[in-house]
């Protein structure tokens, strides 16, 4: 059965503020993400008939009380997963008659990733026995270890993928919403020298460590034809988990590591029908330069170990040749926790055409991929295109 | 006095209690599957390959080669500034197995991809628990 593509459309999608330390809880920047994206739709809380929080370990219970917080009706079609997998999960379970309203959304307050966040004890805590923090491999960390592995097996040059970061920044300027844009734009040599984190990532190679909430609602052709914007179809996608939880690693890493990316690339690519010379505007996950290499090159932008040049090229930056993270990325603009569906609701802007001075002219069809936990351990891609 | 340790620990959970013992006299043991023959790291239930459940912890070499490490500037709270967190695949096959540890004793300068290294054990003070480290073999 071929996904079915141009059934369901993303009709709104709102971000709350994004900040650090912001006076709120985690549930009152969900429920303005998700008052916000349904009045951007022009569409009521009682027409909600499907949740998808962006969370990987998630209670039944959240879902139920959400239920009964949206207070219309019951909702029929309930998930979890990663913001672009998610739009393509919503899709699918559309067009299969579970719901014909889904609201993915996520919130997060003063409950960072960052080593920043992490509480002073009196007492070593006991955590899980196999639990990477007993050997402080934070997400830094990790991706250190990831860029330098990188590095070594194809001969990459840190300054190359170090250009990601002064892409992000560059783009980060053109949007007021973002954290880091009013700092103004940035260099290589900025980023070089930008303090040490974990060698060799420097402060500017790391992801913000922020709060801030954001929601997506998908809905159904019908109701998507009247809503208050233009529908922006959802052509193909697929999400798909490889190892576990940065629990796990493969040898060889490189290359083995991207098979969910690779594999829901591929996926997408099949039922959507597009082809990579066809997607205008792109947001890629990036929490690291590295890890947006690493999409291009499993997506198959470009070939292994490619994907730096590809980045040095300036094919990302708005004017090349995909523009990619225009709203600065998890670099510059935000990291709330769960970033998983802000690439999503970027290209939905781009495609709705209301991204300003940031705007990819004539943006048509746009990809997103959004990824989770391990890396490339969760991910998710969806297609998307305007009328 | 030397400082209080403060990094998080494991909680020895049920069924993991044959390494914590090993650990304690510095000995690296992994479940061996009964079934299959191959190894399983991190522990799981059911063996990866063919999923039986007939696993038994058998000693490793303790000895393997660093696939990629970072030396951390700034850690969490607790961990001592600078430290090195690495991956180290292990001798034993035919499937590898990856164990994120801390390197201990070994010259930064020192560090290379491929190079040998060995597991080595830390009995922390006033806790009841040793945790495996990495060195130079």
């Amino acid at each position: 059965m071929a996904f079915p593509s141009r059934k369901a459309a993303v009709v709104g999608v709102y971000l709350t503020e994004q900040g650090r330390g912001l006076p709120r809880t985690a549930w009152s920047l969900e429920l303005e993400a998700i008052k916000g994206a349904l009045d951007d739709a022009g569409l009521r809380p009682d027409q909600v008939d499907g949740l998808i929080p962006m969370a990987y370990v998630t209670p039944l219970n959240l879902h139920m009380a959400w239920t009964e917080q949206l207070g219309g009706k019951p909702i029929t079609y309930l998930d979890v997963g990663s913001g672009a997998g998610a739009v393509a999960k919503a899709a699918a379970a559309i067009d299969a008659g579970l719901c014909k309203v889904c609201v993915i959304y996520f919130g997060n307050a003063n409950n960072g990733n960052g080593p920043g966040a992490q509480k002073r004890h009196d007492k070593a805590p006991r955590v899980d026995d196999w639990d990477y923090m007993v050997h402080g491999a934070y997400m830094s960390v990790w991706y250190a270890m990831w860029t330098r592995a990188y590095m070594h097996q194809f001969n990459v040059r840190q300054e190359d993928l170090a250009e990601y970061s002064v892409i992000a920044r560059y783009h980060a300027t053109l949007n007021p919403a973002s954290i880091m844009g009013k700092r103004g734009e940035i260099t290589v040599d900025d980023v070089m020298n930008s303090r040490p984190i974990a060698d060799p990532l420097h402060l500017l190679e790391c992801p913000l460590d922020n709060d801030g909430g954001y929601a997506i609602v998908v809905a159904a052709e019908d109701i998507a034809r009247d809503c208050k914007k233009k529908p922006i179809w959802v052509l193909g996608g697929a999400e798909a988990t490889y190892t576990d939880s940065y629990r796990t690693i493969t040898s060889p890493w490189i290359s083995n590591e991207g098979a969910a990316v690779r594999r829901v690339g591929e996926m997408a690519f099949g039922n959507s029908g597009v082809t990579h010379d066809d997607i205008d505007v792109a947001g890629l996950y990036d929490c690291f330069p590295v890890t947006v290499a690493r999409d291009l090159e499993e997506l198959g932008f470009c070939k292994l170990g490619e994907g730096a040049d590809y980045i040095k090229a300036g094919h990302l930056r708005l004017g090349g040749k995909m523009p990619s993270n225009t709203d600065g990325g998890l670099l510059s603009h935000s990291h709330n926790g769960n970033p998983s569906g802000m690439h999503t609701i970027e290209v939905v802007k781009q495609l709705r055409g209301e991204c300003g001075e940031r705007q990819v002219p004539d943006a048509k069809i746009g990809l997103t991929l959004a990824q989770g936990w391990a890396v490339h351990g969760l991910a998710g891609v969806a297609i998307m295109a305007a009328d | 006095m030397s400082e209080p340790y403060l990094r998080p620990l494991p909680a020895k959970s049920p069924g993991t209690e044959p390494f914590w013992e090993a650990a304690a006299e510095h000995r690296l043991v992994i479940p061996k599957c009964q079934n299959c023959g191959d190894w399983n790291w991190i522990p799981y239930p059911g063996c990866r390959t063919c999923l039986s459940e007939d696993q038994v912890w058998t000693p490793a070499s303790g000895y393997g080669t660093l696939m990629t490490w970072s030396i951390v500037s700034r850690g969490p709270p607790g961990f001592p500034s600078p430290y090195v967190t690495a991956l180290v695949e292990l001798d034993e096959r035919p499937r590898s197995m990856v164990m994120l540890g801390n390197i201990v004793d070994t010259p930064h300068e020192d560090l290379k991809v491929g190079m040998r290294m060995q597991v080595v054990f830390e009995d922390i003070a006033d806790e009841d628990i040793s945790i495996w480290r990495f060195k130079a073999a």
